[in-house]
C-alpha cells in the first residue's frame, strides 16, 4: 500500500473514532445529569411536593407518610385543652389542615361535617388543625385574635369536632407543605392511608374514611 | 492495522449506541416541581418626584397564570385584601392607593360564591410624596393566592423603587 491512501485511511479511521467518542461521552453525560436529577428529586419527595400530572392532570400530592404512622402531636383546641393523637388510637381520624382564609377550605367544611355525622357512630374522628401561616406563639396578642377569629369562624360553619390552633408548629412533620386544604387520613392503628392536598370531592372523602375505617 | 482500526471502530460504535440508547429509552424518571411565585412587581423601577408633592405613580404587578389574589375589598370577611404599603422613615410617603375593581369570579365547587380577585396584570394607583433626594424604597405589598382547588398561605413581597425627589 502507498503511504498516501494510508495517511488518508489514518486519517478517515481518526475522524470516525473521534465522532463515536463524542457520541459516546454525550450519552453518559445525559445518564449522569439525569441519575442527580432524580436523586434531588427524590430528596424533594421526602417533604411531600405536589408533582404535575401528564398534560391537563390534576396535581398530585405525593406524601412520605403514606403507610407510615402518622407524627404524634399535641396541640391546644379552642377551649385551652391539650388533645393529643395518641388519645384518638382505635379510632379512624381525619386530621384536616385548614385556615379562615382559606376559600376551598370553607367548601369543604360542610361535607366534613355531614360526613363525621355519618360515620361518629363507627369510630371516626376530625380534628380540625388551623393554619394561619402566621407565625403566632401560643400566649402571644396574636396567636390570642386568631383564636378569637377561628372561634368566630367555627360557630359560623357549626363545625362540631376538635378544632386545634398553632397548626403552624406540626405543619413540617406532615410534609411541610404550605397549601391547603390538606387531609390525612389515619387508620384505627395510628397509620396514614391517604392523603389529599386542595379540594377534592365529598366522594373521594367518603372512599377515604371508610378506607381509614377499615371497610 | 487494518483490523485493528476495524475492531476499535466496532467496540466504540458499539459503546456510542448504547449511551445513545440510554437518552432515547428512558423516559425522563420526575417531573417538575410545583413552586410558585404567585405575584411579581413589574415597573416602575424608578420614577422622579417633584419634592414634597404627592404626585402619581402607576404600580405594575403580575398575577401567576392559573392563580388569582384576592382584590383591595374581598367578599368575605375572612379573605385577606391584597394591600400596598410603605414602610416609615422611608423618606417617601403613601399619600393615597386606588386599587383596581375585583374581577368576580366563582370555583367550580361553590358556583354560589362570587370572588373578588385580581388575575393576570393590575396596577394600583399610588399617589407618593418623596423629600428632596435619592430614596431606595422597599415597599411591600400583601396577597394571598390561590387557584381553583388550593390556597397558598398569605405573602408579603418587596417592591423596590428607586424614587427621586427633585
Amino acid at each position: 500500500m502507498t503511504p498516501f491512501p494510508l495517511r488518508r485511511n489514518t486519517l478517515v479511521y481518526g475522524a470516525t473514532l473521534l465522532l463515536l467518542a463524542v457520541f459516546a461521552w454525550a450519552g453518559w453525560a445525559n445518564w449522569e445529569y439525569r441519575q442527580q436529577l432524580a436523586e434531588r428529586q427524590r430528596a424533594g419527595m421526602a417533604q411531600g411536593e405536589l408533582v404535575p400530572a401528564a398534560a391537563g392532570g390534576t396535581p398530585q400530592y405525593v406524601s412520605p407518610l403514606t403507610g407510615k404512622a402518622a407524627p404524634a402531636f399535641a396541640l391546644q383546641d379552642l377551649g385551652g385543652n391539650k388533645v393529643t393523637l395518641a388519645g384518638y388510637r382505635g379510632k379512624a381520624v381525619l386530621i384536616n389542615f385548614w385556615a379562615t382564609w382559606c376559600g376551598p377550605c370553607k367548601i369543604e367544611t360542610p361535607w366534613l361535617v355531614e360526613l363525621r355525622q355519618k360515620y361518629a357512630a363507627q369510630g371516626f374522628e376530625i380534628l380540625g388543625v388551623d393554619t394561619e401561616a402566621d407565625d403566632a406563639k401560643p400566649g402571644s396578642d396574636a396567636f390570642n385574635k386568631d383564636k378569637a377569629e377561628v372561634s368566630k369562624f367555627v360557630t359560623q360553619e357549626k363545625m362540631p369536632y376538635p378544632v386545634l390552633l398553632d397548626g403552624d408548629s406540626i405543619s413540617r412533620a406532615y410534609g411541610g407543605l404550605d397549601d391547603l386544604p390538606a387531609s390525612f387520613f389515619i387508620d384505627r392503628s395510628g397509620k396514614v392511608i391517604a392523603a389529599t392536598v386542595g379540594l377534592t370531592s365529598e366522594s373521594d372523602i367518603e372512599d377515604y374514611i371508610r378506607k381509614a375505617l377499615g371497610e | 492495522m487494518k483490523r485493528l482500526a476495524d475492531v476499535a471502530i466496532i467496540v466504540v460504535s458499539s459503546v456510542a449506541l448504547a449511551a445513545q440508547a440510554q437518552v432515547l429509552g428512558s423516559p425522563p424518571q420526575g417531573r417538575s416541581i410545583v413552586k410558585t411565585d404567585a405575584v411579581k412587581y413589574l415597573s416602575p423601577e424608578q420614577v422622579s418626584l417633584p419634592a414634597g408633592k404627592p404626585s402619581p405613580v402607576a404600580l405594575h404587578f403580575r398575577v401567576a397564570q392559573g392563580l388569582h389574589i384576592n382584590s383591595h375589598t374581598p367578599s368575605d370577611e375572612y379573605l385577606i385584601p391584597t394591600d400596598f404599603s410603605i414602610p416609615d422613615g422611608a423618606g417617601v410617603r403613601l399619600d393615597a392607593a386606588q386599587y383596581p375593581a375585583g374581577t368576580m369570579i366563582t370555583l367550580p365547587a361553590d358556583p354560589k360564591t362570587k370572588l373578588s380577585v385580581y388575575t393576570g396584570d393590575f396596577v394600583i394607583q399610588a399617589r407618593l410624596a418623596a423629600t428632596p433626594g435619592n430614596h431606595l424604597v422597599q415597599a411591600k405589598l400583601r396577597y394571598q393566592a390561590c387557584d381553583q382547588s388550593q390556597c397558598l398561605p398569605p405573602k408579603t413581597i418587596t417592591v423596590p423603587i428607586d424614587v427621586v425627589g427633585k
